[in-house]
Formats: C-alpha cells, structure tokens, sequence
C-alpha cells in the first residue's frame, strides 16, 4: 500500500515540478513535500509503524524518492533562478544615476593649491598678512622713495595718506622678516588691490603669492633654479623659459620670467603680442634697503623674492579669455573645474 | 617710448645686425621691445601711381571709376575719396596688399557692378597720420610704379620700449645707443658741436637767477638772435614724424628733437617776450592761475616752482611753457633753456596738475644736470643751421652747487656671490666702461667706479652688479640643479582654510570668489563700513564687512543666467572701522577672515526615484553642524536660537564659543533680498573663521565599539505646539538614568485628529551599558517613568 503512496507522490511531484514556472511555485511545492510536514518527510514517519522485515526495503525506497525529489527540485530551482533574474524581474540599467552632490573649490584656489604644493615640497613655509596695509609696509620698507614714479607702477586705493589697499604680497615679506632671523625660506599668498580699469584683461583685485628666501649663501642661480623648477613642475617639463632684466625696488638685481607662448607655440600670437613669450612671473634679489629696514645685516645675508598672479596663470593654463568670468561665480563656469 | 632704429644709426653703427638681433638683446638686457613697425615690412606692395582720369560711378553717386597707371600698366579702380583728380600722383595699394589699418588684403572686386582692381590710399590706411578726409596726393615729380618705402622714405623701424622708471639714462636715442654701445661692445659716437657764435655775448643780453636752488640745482641758457620762424626741413620732420609726434616749426621741432636725441628736455622762449630779459626761478607763494602754452588755465599750487621773467611766470619748470613767452611766427630772438630740476619736485607738481609731458616725464624720472650746456649748444647750433640767425657768445649758466659723480667700490668676489658664476675681469671692465662708467683704483679684489649723473640709479655696489648682470645676459646665469633646504618646522598659516574649503566642497558646495569693493549701502548692511579715498565708482567706494553682499550679488547672477538652485560658499577677508574717528592705526580697523554658506532653491529636484524638496532652515542647520563636527568643535560650540527677525534674517540661530559670537544664519529677509533682485529664499550663515581658527578642537579619542547589545524603546506623545524638541530632549536627557545613552527625534506631524495647536513628536531612546547586558525589566521601568515626567511636565499625551 505504501508502494503506491511513494508512486502517488512521485507522480503528483513530477506533475507539479513540470509546471512550476516560478520561484514563487517552487517554494510552494518545497513546502508540500520537502518541508517538516511536506508529503515526503512525512512518509519518514510510517517507516516506525512498518515491521522489521520491510523497514529496510521501505527505507530504500523512501530515501531514493526522497533523493530524486531533491534532485530534481535542485535542478529545477537552478533553472528558474537563472530565467527568472534575466526575463521576470526585469530591470533597467540605463536609467540615470541618482545624483551625488559634488561640489568644489574655486579653479583660483585649485591653482592656488597646486602653487603651494610645489613650494611646499621645497621646503618653503606659508604665511599671511593683511590686505588693508599701510604705506610703509607696502611702499616705504620695500624702497619705494615717496613722490617716486615707481609708485606709479601700481595704481593704489588708499583709505587715507597712511592707509591703503595692498598693491602687491611683498609687504608680507617685511612682517616675515621683522619677526624672525635668517634663514626665511616662505610662500606668501594673498588678495591685492589695483586701480585699474575692469576689462576682459584686468580687474581690481587679484591674487599673488610672494617668495622669499633669505640666507647666507642665496644666488641668482639658486633664484633661476628654484623657478625653473618650479615652472617645471607647474607647466609641464618640456617648457622654455628665458629671464629678463626688470625693475622692482625691492630687488636688485630684478627680472621677469617668461615662458614660451603655449597658444602660439612661440611663433607669435595675439596673447603674446607677438613676441612668442609669456611673461608669468616677476622676481630678483632683495635689495640691501630692504634688509636696512627689517635691521638684517645686507653683508651678511643675502636673499631672493618673486611673486606671481594667480589669475594670469590660470588664464594662460586654462585658456580663459575673460578675467571677470573669476568673479561672476557663475555656477556653469565654477562647475567646469 | 618710441624709438626709431635709422635715427639710432646716427649714434652707433648697426648696419651688420639684423632688427631681430637688436630687439633680442634689448629686451634681454633690460630695455624690453614691446612692439615693432617695420616700415620695409609694412609698405612693402604700395607704390606711387598716376590718376589718368576719373568718372562718375553709374550706380553710386559718391564713388568714382579712375583710371591708374602704375608704371606698367593702366588700371581701373573704384575710389571713393572727394578729393580725386585727373593727373595726381597717388599712393596705391594693388591687388594682394594688406592694408596696415584694419589688416585686411585688397582683393580684385566689383564695387556696385564695376570692377575694381586695387584701391587709392588716404593717410588713416597708411597709419601714417588719423586724415581721412581725402586719398594722400603726392609730389606731381614721383615717378609713377616707385615704392613707397622709397618715395616716402617709408624705410625705417620703429621700436615701442618699456622702459622702467629706474632707466631715466634710457628715455633717448643716444641712452638706448649707449646701452646696445655696451651690448654689441662697440662705439658710441655722440654728436659734435661746432659753433658760429657772434660777438654779442649772451650773458649781456639777458639774465638768470635762481632763488630756488633746492629745486632747482641748475639753469644753463643759450641766446640766439634774428632767427627766421619758418617750416622744419624733411629730415627733421621725417625724425619727429616717426616717433609720433608733429612738426610744429623750425625752433620748436629742435627742442623736441633734442629731447629725445639726448634726453635733456628744452624749452625755447620768445626772448622779446621776457620781461627785463631776465629768466627768475622760483616758487609759487600762493594759489594761481596760468595759461600754458596749449591754452588751458591751469591752476597752480602753492610751491609751484615756475619760470618767471622779471614780472610775471612764463613756464611750469620742466612741465610745460606759458602761452605769453611762446615762440610764435614773428620771434625774432630766443633764449633756450636747458636745466635741471629736482625729480620730486616736478612730479608734485605734475601729479597735482595732472599734466604730464615728455619733459616732465623725464625730469621727474631725474635728467642729468650735467648734460644741460652741451644740449643748449646742440640746440644753438641745430637752431642756427635751420633758421638762421646768430648764435650769443657764450652760454649762461648758473650752477651754484655742483652735483658730483658718485664713486662706488666694487668687489669681484661679490659678483660672483650673489649671480653664482664667475664673470672675467676684463668683461667686467668692457662692460661698466661701454656704459659710461669710469673705472678707476683697480686693484686684484676690487675697483672704484665712477658713475656719471646721467646714472643717478646707480648708486651702490649692487646696481653695479646688476648692470654687469643684465649686459652680460642672465642667460648666462647658471641654473642650479638643486637646492639645501633646512630641517626647522615649516609653517602654513593657510592649513585651516585649506582644510575648510576641503570640508565645505566635499558637502556639494561650490567656491565662489567675489569683490571684496562694494557700495555703501552693500557694506552698510553688516557693519560699519571703510571708505576708499579714490573709489573708481559709488559701486565700489567700500571695502565689505561680511560675504553677504558679494553672496547675494552672486545669487542674483545665476538667477538672472537661470540658475535657481545653488550651494555656495566664499572664505575672504571683511574689514570694520571701529569708531567714526580718523583710521590713524591697526587699532582702528579690524580685518578678519570669514566663510559663508548659502544655500537656494532646491536641496533635490525631481527625479525618476525623488520628488523635489527645497532648501530650508533645517539643511542650512544640518551643514553648519556637519562643519563644526568636522572641524572637532561641536562640543565647544553652543547654539542660540531666534525666532524673530534682526535687520539680515527672519529667524536665525547663532554659533558661540564661550559667550562670544563666532557665526550666525538663518532665512534672509524678503526686504533684504529684494534689494538684490532676488525672488526666492535664500539661507545664509557666516561663520568668522578668524575666530575658530584660535579654538583649540577637541582631542579626537578612540572610544572602543560596544560589546554589549543595545535595548530601544519608541514613543510618540501630542504636545502643544509651542513645545520646543530641545526642551523636550534635554528634559529626558536630565530625567533619565544613567542608562540612556541617547535621544532621536524620529518623526514629527501635525493634523487635525490631533486637535488643534497640536502635534505629535516620536522619539527613539537607546539604552546601554559598556560594561554589562541590561535586562528588559531595568529599561521598561525608566521608559514608563519617563513617559509618565513628560507627559506631566508638557501637558503631554501619548498617541493612541
Ligand atoms: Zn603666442
């Protein structure tokens, strides 16, 4: 009798396992027979009511349909997991991400950052000082003689006859120097002031960083190698470079540092007025007045400065061709970098 | 200033170098070549041609159809100039000819249905003068398919050079000469006086004294008589016309010319026209008025120092003559001035005249005073080959004090210690000599220089090296290939800022950077605001006391570019006065370091998986307390709540560390932003970050993660409205026992089944003990306790 309940269900099982056609299904008939109290665990159970002799013939049977049922409900259970992920569930990969708020720093500061991180590494320290400076810090301590038409170098906002907008970092390398002794190896970054016309090529106020290192033994040569490095670094290794006498009052001797035009490759170009070069920085060795005033001994120590805009530089690396566009912040430009 | 390379040539032989040559190593020994005009270059196609006949154009009645003969054959060309005629010689441009103005090329082209095949030239498309009233006639005897660059003398390059306000020496011909003297290491050759001078002696026919030495170190005067006022000749008009500037007549183009022959600014008066033919330097004792000789009133100064004849002034010293002592067409004698005048002095004066010239350009940049007899006898000679006229014997020359040479000792082993490469001796020598410089007392170690006045920028052993620095190329200065750096602590006073722009940006806003000028009622809104005393506009007479302006300026920009939602944030410097009292020091002005947030529009926008949501009190809240927990100061700062509005927002909370105030936001007032054209809500708060940056941020301290489990326990009771959470929550907080660890708001509504002036808040409670497991019994009773304290303190009710 028992023989015919094991065929009853292996016949009822295989009927239903041929038509499940889900994962859903399947479980259903997981649990009719496989479960604690589906038919097959419990035909276990009629194996204690069974004498002796057929207990092991029984047990056989109940464990080979026990196994085949497992089987097959293995083989089926794999099957419809591979269909049912690929064809039921369907689920679209091309919809759009959901958004991350991103975020940044303004392409002023990331050139900013990438300036510092250069001189950082050769061991230059970053310090500070106020934009609104006085005269002497600004002009007087970095030999700028009253009523000379140096001055007019830099068209100045003043607040008062003691009191201005600075013009440029350099009175931060008198501040540094008047509160400590050589050796001065520093960056100096910061916001300045013109009274220039705002136009596509100038504003009223931009960013600078100074340099400044003072010593015993500091050359020109050590100057030259310092940016070349660092121009290097900043525009790529293959860049040409030349140095060219200037004039600033604060170093002696004094020059600019101009690179190959990037635009026009050197052949001339409007950004360049023609000549092929750009001019991107302003340097030389400070001058022995400037020392008198912070009491250094100018026989003693000897010390080099520069200083670059940051503005020009990101114009020129970036190729932007508005300078206001810094201070729009409009956000379809903050968002390109 | 403008220098012309055929006149150059007067002074030094360039013949083997090419123009290239020259710029170069101008610009690279310190006089920079901004821009070139080669004459060659830019004339190359034109050449003079003959107007055979004109007639009227059939389409257009103010062109004419011409027929030109180039030479070589006969052309028809449209032209539009009123002034074309049959028989003129003309300058034309044939088809392929870039035209200098505007750059553009004549290319063959049916002007209204005709052809033209060229185009007849006015001065403006030359570039040769702005006249465009008519096409350029020529002299009838030119021969028609000649050149322009020879029939025009259009053969010369001009230079632009910058040069900087140290080089007075270099505002001339024969200053650039000598420098490209001592760059080409070869001769200078300045120009010889020969004079014909009568028996009348100068110094019996008129006079000069000096009464303000100080500012007037020296006046030489040269007399010439019976000179004939006439047009200059070619040369001398071709020489000024290159360097841009207009022939006047005979003795006027002289000074101009020696002017920049020589640098030694000149002025040349009608002798009759000096009272008492006496010349009297003096300056001004009070306020008044002169007619300069461009017949403008100028008001002077007091201590002006002017050029007076025995009655009257008659020239700003070395700014600009007077209009009453002006050579005019009927001078007959002239007196000419050449002197030195104190730079600071004249460029009071011209800065408080706001007249600058290329006399005052020069004297204010310091001329030398040595120079001035040798250019009155130039000028003399000049004036007297060109106009007749008989040169006063003698020169006057009054020169009470000298100004001497200054003597400066060089030392070799300095050369080499600060350019960091050794330069010969002899180079040294060639160089400072080519220069000018006299070398004197040479020893192994060192030498003794002796800088001529028209040097007065050397004046020290440094600018000594930096002539042989800049002569000798700084290419040559070697490039180092590595540098010692030495192992004190390194500073950066920039790290925090840095570190909060790093903060702020990852939370999704973006740096802006505005203009810390703005106007006064802009910098008004937060403080007590700092003028500029030469504002360039009212928009920008004032220096910001907070972000706010520039941030809500920006706002206004992206929604005017239809921008509406925006996360924005600035780290800049705000300045206040302190008191209404004269800014006289760093006390009077405070200058600190700020950062703002603003948040607008939405926080999400719709999306397939999102519905939209805007910005509001709560997001600016949770950005500000993300920032200070980032920053290790959330348990150092208390918050103050306001639920009213100030004169910015219209409720806002404030950040504190120990009572003082170091941020505040809220919702901008809708006033506020109407003054900046904004149309929706904005959400601001500005932290001084000045201040935190000298907070010293809690120690961060592993705390190890809990090994026993947590119990929870929810509740939601309907309290009155008015009730504040943090009452509620720091109320449990002091109640519980020591076992709750913490307090969550988890949900809060209002509506009308919970009565009206009603809410519900739902709060989750987290119970533990780092040391042991709790049982359930010890947490139920403190949660009934608690629910049963609330409810009495808050009037409140648990939701059914
Ligand atoms: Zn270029």
């Amino acid at each position: 009798m028992l023989d015919e309940i094991i065929n009853q269900i292996q016949n009822e099982f295989e009927k239903d396992i041929n038509e499940a056609d889900s994962l859903k299904k399947l479980e259903e008939i997981r649990i009719k027979y496989l479960a604690r109290n589906g038919s097959v665990t419990l035909l276990f159970d009629k194996l204690k009511e069974t004498s002796k002799e057929e207990k092991p013939i029984l047990g056989k049977k109940l464990n080979e349909l026990r196994n085949s049922v497992t089987e097959k409900f293995n083989s089926k259970k794999e099957e419809l997991e591979k269909s049912e992920t690929a064809s039921k569930e369907f689920i679209d990969l091309t919809l759009p991400g959901k958004t991350v708020k991103l975020g940044s720093k303004h392409i002023l500061t990331q050139t900013l950052e990438e300036i510092k991180q250069i001189f950082k590494s050769m061991g230059f320290s970053v310090f500070e000082g106020p934009e609104l400076e006085s005269d002497y810090y600004n002009f007087e301590a970095l030999n700028f003689p009253a009523d000379h038409p140096a001055r007019d170098m830099q068209d100045t906002f003043f607040i008062n006859e003691k009191f201005l907008l600075r013009t440029h970092t350099s009175p931060v390398q008198i501040r540094v120097m008047e509160s400590m002794q050589p050796p001065v190896r520093a960056i100096m970054p910061g916001r300045v002031y013109r009274n220039e016309a705002i136009n596509a090529r100038s504003y009223c106020t931009f960013q600078q960083v100074e340099g400044l290192y003072v010593d015993t033994d500091v050359t020109f040569a050590e100057l030259k190698g310092t940016l070349v490095s660092f121009a290097k670094q900043f525009y790529g290794s293959s860049l040409k470079y030349r140095f060219r006498p200037s004039f600033f009052p604060f170093t002696e001797p004094s020059a600019e540092m101009d690179i190959t035009c990037f635009i026009c490759n050197g052949k001339g170009c409007r950004i360049c007025k023609n000549s092929g070069w750009l001019e991107i920085l302003g340097c030389g060795m400070v001058d022995p007045n400037v020392f008198k005033y912070v009491n250094y001994d100018s026989e003693k120590y000897i010390g080099y400065a520069f200083g670059m805009g940051i503005e020009r530089i990101t114009l020129l690396k970036y190729g932007i061709n508005d300078i206001r566009l810094f201070f729009e912040n409009d956000l379809r430009f903050l968002k390109q970098f | 200033m403008k220098i012309s390379l055929n006149w150059l040539k007067q002074y030094i032989d360039l013949n083997d170098l090419t123009t290239k040559d020259i710029v170069d190593k101008l610009t690279m020994s310190g006089l920079e070549v901004e821009d070139i005009v080669d004459e060659n270059e830019l004339y190359k196609n034109f050449i003079v041609a003959e107007v055979k006949s004109v007639s009227k154009h059939p389409n257009a009645d103010k062109l004419s159809v011409c027929e030109v003969f180039d030479g070589k054959e006969t052309l028809q060309v449209i032209c539009g100039a009123p002034n074309v005629a049959p028989g003129q010689k003309v300058v034309f441009a044939p088809i392929g000819t870039l035209i200098p103005n505007g750059n553009f090329q004549i290319k063959k082209a049916k002007i209204r249905g005709v052809e033209s095949n060229g185009m007849i030239c006015a001065e403006d498309e030359l570039l040769l003068s702005e006249d465009h009233s008519g096409i350029m006639v020529l002299n009838s005897t030119l021969q028609a398919g000649k050149p322009i660059t020879e029939a025009l003398n259009l053969n010369d390059v001009i230079f632009e050079i910058a040069v900087t306000p140290n080089r007075p020496d270099a505002l001339s011909h024969v200053g650039v000469a000598r420098d490209l003297s001592a760059i080409f290491n070869r001769d200078l050759h300045l120009p010889e006086i020969v004079l014909k001078e009568s028996k009348i002696k100068a110094n019996e026919i008129a006079s000069v004294e000096i009464k303000d030495q100080k500012n007037c170190p020296r006046y030489s005067a040269k007399v010439v008589l019976n000179v004939q006022i006439k047009e200059s000749p070619e040369w001398l008009k071709n020489r000024l016309a290159k360097i841009g500037l207009r022939p006047i007549n005979n003795v006027v183009d002289v000074t101009n010319f020696i002017l920049h022959e020589l640098g030694q600014p000149l002025h040349a008066f009608d002798l009759d026209l000096l009272e008492g033919k006496k010349i009297i330097v003096k300056s001004t004792e009070q306020e008044k008025e002169f007619v300069t000789l461009d017949s403008k009133v100028r008001k002077l100064p007091q201590n002006t120092l002017m050029i007076c004849d025995a009655k009257r002034e008659v020239a700003i010293a070395g700014i600009m003559g007077g209009e009453n002592s002006e050579i005019n067409p009927s001078t007959k004698n002239i007196l000419i001035e050449s002197a030195y005048f104190n730079p600071s002095s004249i460029r009071r004066t011209s800065k408080a005249l706001q007249l600058s010239t290329d006399s005052s350009y020069r004297f204010e940049r310091g001329a030398d005073p040595s120079i001035t007899k040798y250019a009155a006898e130039r000028a003399a000679q000049l004036i007297s080959e060109l106009a007749g006229g008989e040169v006063a014997e003698g020169i006057i020359d009054v020169y009470p004090k000298i100004i001497e040479r200054k003597e400066i000792s060089l030392r070799y082993s300095r050369v080499t210690k600060i350019l960091g490469y050794e330069i010969s001796k002899e180079k040294i020598h060639q160089i400072l000599s080519r220069l000018g410089l006299a070398l004197k007392d040479l020893d192994d170690n060192s030498l003794l220089v002796s800088v001529p006045t028209f040097r007065p920028d050397i004046e020290r052993e440094i600018d000594l090296i930096e002539e042989i620095a800049r002569i000798n190329g700084y290419d040559n200065i070697p490039v180092v290939p590595k540098i010692n750096i030495t192992l004190e602590k390194k500073v950066d006073q920039q790290k925090f800022e840095d570190d909060v722009r790093n903060i702020i940006s990852s939370f999704g806003f973006y740096e802006m950077i505005n203009n810390p000028l703005e106007s006064e009622w802009e910098a008004g809104l937060t403080g007590n605001p700092i003028f500029l005393a030469n504002p360039q506009s009212a928009e920008m007479s004032c220096l910001r006391t907070s972000l706010l302006g520039g941030g809500l300026n920006s706002v206004k920009r992206n929604l005017n570019y239809g921008i509406r939602n925006m996360m924005l944030f600035e780290i800049g410097n705000v300045f206040e006065r302190k008191s209404d009292l004269l800014i006289n020091s760093f006390d009077d002005i405070s200058e600190k370091q700020n950062l703002i947030l603003i948040l607008s529009g939405k926080e999400e926008e719709k999306t397939w998986y999102s519905d939209e949501k805007y910005f509001d009190f709560y997001s600016l809240k949770g950005y500000v307390n993300s920032f200070t927990q980032k920053i290790s100061l959330d348990n150092l700062l208390t918050d103050l709540y306001y639920s009213s509005e100030n004169e910015i927002y219209s409720y806002y909370f404030t950040k504190n560390f120990n009572n003082q105030l170091v941020g505040v936001g809220g919702k901008v007032k809708k006033d506020v932003l109407s003054k900046f054209d904004i149309n929706q809500d904005v959400f601001v708060f500005e932290f001084d970050l000045s201040a935190l940056k000298k907070i010293t941020p809690d120690v961060k301290k592993y705390i190890e993660p809990l090994k026993f489990p947590k119990i929870i326990r929810d509740f939601a009771l309907i309290f009155d409205r008015s009730v504040q959470y943090l009452d509620v929550k720091n109320f449990i907080l002091e109640r519980a026992s020591k076992l709750l660890k913490k307090v969550e708001l988890f949900d809060i509504f209002e509506n009308e089944t919970l009565g009206s002036n009603k809410k519900s808040m739902a709060f989750t409670l987290e119970y533990f003990d780092e040391s042991r497991t709790l049982t359930e019994d010890e947490v139920e009773k403190d949660f009934n306790y608690l629910i049963s304290e609330i409810s009495k303190k808050f009037n409140a009710k648990l939701r059914g």
